[in-house]
């Protein structure tokens, strides 16, 4: 019994840390180095649960669940208002090898991406829809990733309305005062791709 | 103990209004029935030997002063203010006036003495039950050892004064009941500010609005002697003296019309960043003569997105070298410029900023290679199959133990997928987040058990395979099915699902997470599924036919230009007589309206 009353002790003050939360992100809480604003910033994740109990890995999947809603909201938002008025720096939201299909271009490499979202019209995004689900570690080589999918309308300059459907891998790169979330991969198509 | 001092106050009223002035007066501003500009003008006057000021708006009278006096009253009273400190007082009171009613909209304040020993309730109703006219009060409350009410008519007032010393409470004392004229209570108040303040704006907007031009007068916009007086949003300070009173205007501001923010101190731009946000539909910006310094202090106005500029005699001009340069910071501001300085200005050619900016060519799948292709292909058939098969059980093998699944909707309380809708955009409860993602593949083949039963096209798939490691392969697939949902009734929903799978062997994966979204199909995606089963592997998917069927077939398939698959269907279901099977072609292509191309029509399949 002393066993789990230690594991739920420690799910506890994760819990507090993750209250911490609250705060906007924007607010450098802590001093690492150099975090802009388009980061994407949460406290630090909860550690994996070292083949524990049964009682044990379910109190961390509810956290980590939790973790990766609030996560890809916040980064949702990020995401698309960088998008949309800063387009600059929306690259610093991805990895440096991460890919991007485009209505079914491929775009590798953070240059190629610069110089693919400079070439995009200037947007506006309504997102409508939302989903996330954490990515279990066997498949991520125990890097903490979070699926997001959004659905929702956007508009090009210059061209009509869309409805969009986009798909995100998220990758947490963890240091001891807080977690910094960047896209491994991103996936995006119009609904009516083929008549436009 | 009660005292009626109904008749002496009839008489005094002109000195009683005094009395009541200065006493009333620290109550509470908006309360105050006193500080009236006019008045300051009799303050060294005895205001006894005047007669009951003719320019308040407050009257104990049923015969309230017309309207259009009053107006008249106001605007003299707004330009007397310019220079004065915000006063407190509210000039709704003047509003009031502009009611249709002349005796409805003048307040009156009630009160009983020692009325805090009452309850609010049992006194309300006391007095109702004697009086003859029903009434509403308003804002009731205790004052020290008052209890106060308003109400709004003078008719009421009057009945009620007349109840003053005929009703009794349980001790058998009676209760007096005083009335007195007074401004709006405080709630109503502040409605009525808010109702006050759009009738100001418009009423100033259509001031400066110039018909002929279309154009907005922004100039001295602040120095509007309405808008001071309303002492709303001004704060007389000049760096913020556009931003306020722009904001005023951000309702209007939606409309298309030119913005003329000429002749204005740079200072007086700063403000315009947070205000223009609500006026990014101006069209027309004119910036002229204006001492913008350098085109920083534009930035401000990024919010803004006009289409026309004039930014003639700016000194902007003159800063930069050339007016190009000039021009093409100018343009970076405001990318959507069409014309400055009334010249054309269409950006692709003449000015090429936004010239190379188009949106790539959409196209189909997207696969890393032909590998992968046929290997996901191969593994979306399988699955669809057996998910259209009517028994779901048949997942467990696809998916993890650990899987994950969820799906999402765009909001439809009558979607039969509704009760699983994890959209984490609108659903807060952590609880119930947790719920809707299922997370052992038990629970996930449970719930895809529930959900409708399908049909999946196979032939509108389109996938595009994003990740590819060494452990995972990622990958989504869009697509339409036939959703059956009564005996009769079926729809054709549009799809988006992303799999994450892991290599199980060399030919097969293995499902760690699935997000389906499944939505309405458009018209179009509707019409261009072709809704055929998802073709069951080779071997076992066409019937042994005859000879003869064979040549039926192939011939069939010559003259209609379909393939094999498409003919043998077609001759099966008109139960292999030739000509019928035909004529339903015919039929068809006329029905889908296309010139021969079959794959173009929707085929029922009932």
């Amino acid at each position: 019994m002393r066993r789990f009353r230690g594991h739920w002790e420690d799910w506890r003050r994760r819990r507090e840390r993750s209250d911490y939360f609250h705060e906007r992100p924007g607010r450098s809480h802590s001093g690492s180095g150099s975090r802009t604003r388009e980061d994407v910033v949460t406290p630090p994740l909860p550690e994996q649960a070292a083949s524990g109990s049964q009682m044990a890995m379910s109190v961390d999947f509810k956290t980590y669940v939790d973790q990766a809603c609030r996560a890809a909201e916040e980064f949702v938002n990020i995401y698309y208002e960088t998008m949309d008025k800063r387009r600059r720096a929306l690259i610093r939201l991805y990895l440096d090898k991460a890919t991007l299909i485009w209505n079914g271009n491929v775009v590798t490499g953070l240059e190629a991406l610069n110089n693919f979202f400079e070439m995009l019209p200037s947007s506006e995004f309504q997102v409508n829809m939302l989903d996330c689900q954490p990515v279990h570690e066997q498949a991520t080589q125990a890097q903490t990733t979070v699926l997001v999918v959004t659905s929702g309308t956007v508009k090009f300059d210059g061209n009509k309305q869309h409805f969009f459907n986009q798909t995100f891998l998220l990758t947490a790169q963890s240091t001891p005062n807080n977690t910094v979330w960047k896209i491994a991969s991103d996936c995006f198509r119009f609904q009516d791709w083929a008549s436009s | 103990m009660g005292r009626n001092n109904q008749p002496k106050f009839l008489k005094r009223r002109a000195r009683g209004w005094g009395i009541y002035r200065r006493r009333y007066s620290n109550w509470s501003e908006e309360v105050s029935s006193g500080i009236h500009p006019s008045s300051h003008q009799q303050q060294d006057g005895d205001p006894e030997t005047s007669d009951a000021p003719v320019d308040t708006g407050i009257r104990y009278a049923p015969y309230a002063i017309p309207p259009c006096h009053r107006r008249v009253t106001f605007q003299k009273q707004g330009q007397s203010h310019i220079n004065m400190e915000r006063e407190q007082k509210p000039p709704e009171r003047k509003m009031e006036g502009n009611k249709q009613d002349e005796t409805s909209g003048t307040w009156f304040k009630i009160i009983v003495p020692f009325g805090v020993k009452y309850d609010e309730k049992w006194l309300l109703s006391l007095i109702q039950k004697q009086c003859s006219v029903p009434f509403t009060p308003v804002d009731f409350h205790y004052e020290k050892m008052q209890a106060q009410f308003f109400v709004e008519n003078a008719n009421i007032a009057f009945a009620l004064k007349n109840i003053n010393g005929k009703i009794w409470d349980k001790n058998n004392e009676r209760i007096s009941i005083f009335v007195s004229p007074s401004d709006a209570p405080y709630s109503v108040q502040k409605e009525l500010k808010s109702e006050k303040v759009k009738q100001i704006k418009l009423l100033t907007m259509n001031k400066r609005y110039d018909v002929s031009q279309q154009s907005l007068e922004v100039q001295r916009l602040h120095f509007d002697p309405a808008l001071v007086t309303l002492g709303v949003e001004m704060v007389p300070n000049p760096r913020n003296d556009t931003a306020a009173s722009l904001q005023i205007h951000e309702e209007s501001m939606l409309k298309l019309f030119p913005l003329n923010l000429s002749n204005m101190k740079p200072c007086q731009l700063a403000g315009l960043s947070t205000t223009m946000q609500n006026a990014s539909n101006i069209k027309n910006l004119n910036l002229a003569s204006n001492e913008v310094k350098s085109a920083g202090k534009l930035d401000k106005g990024k919010g803004l997105k006009p289409e026309e500029m004039s930014a003639d005699r700016n000194s902007l001009c003159t800063t930069f070298p050339d007016k190009s340069t000039n021009i093409s910071s100018i343009l970076e501001l405001f990318p959507k410029l069409l014309s400055l300085d009334s010249q054309e200005s269409r950006p692709p050619t003449n000015f090429g900023i936004e010239a190379h900016k188009r949106l790539p060519t959409c196209k189909g799948s997207f696969f890393e290679s032909d590998a992968l292709k046929s290997l996901v292909l191969q593994f979306l058939r399988q699955y669809y199959l057996i998910y259209d098969s009517g028994d779901r059980q048949g997942l467990l093998g696809a998916y993890l133990d650990e899987a994950c699944f969820s799906l999402s909707i765009p909001f439809n309380p009558e979607d039969p997928y509704v009760k699983d809708n994890r959209n984490i955009k609108k659903l807060k409860d952590p609880y119930l987040r947790l719920q809707l993602l299922k997370c052992t593949k038990h629970d996930i083949v449970r719930s895809l058990c529930v959900l409708p039963a399908t049909q999946h096209d196979f032939s509108s798939f389109v996938v595009d395979q994003w990740l590819q490691t060494e452990r995972v392969l990622c990958f989504s697939v869009n697509g339409v099915f036939k959703e059956v949902v009564g005996k009769s009734q079926s729809s054709v929903r549009a799809f988006t699902r992303t799999f994450i799978a892991i290599p199980a062997s060399s030919s097969s994966l293995c499902i760690l997470n699935d997000q389906l979204f499944v939505r309405d199909a458009t018209p179009k995606e509707t019409h261009s599924g072709l809704f055929i089963p998802v073709p069951t592997p080779a071997s076992s998917s066409v019937p042994t036919l005859s000879q003869e069927q064979q040549e039926m077939v192939q011939a069939f398939s010559t003259q209609s230009g379909m393939n094999l698959q498409w003919s043998q269907k077609c001759l099966h279901d008109s139960h292999w007589d030739y000509t019928k099977a035909a004529q339903v072609l015919a039929l068809l292509k006329v029905r889908s309206g296309n010139s021969g191309q079959v794959s173009g029509g929707q085929v029922a399949w009932e």
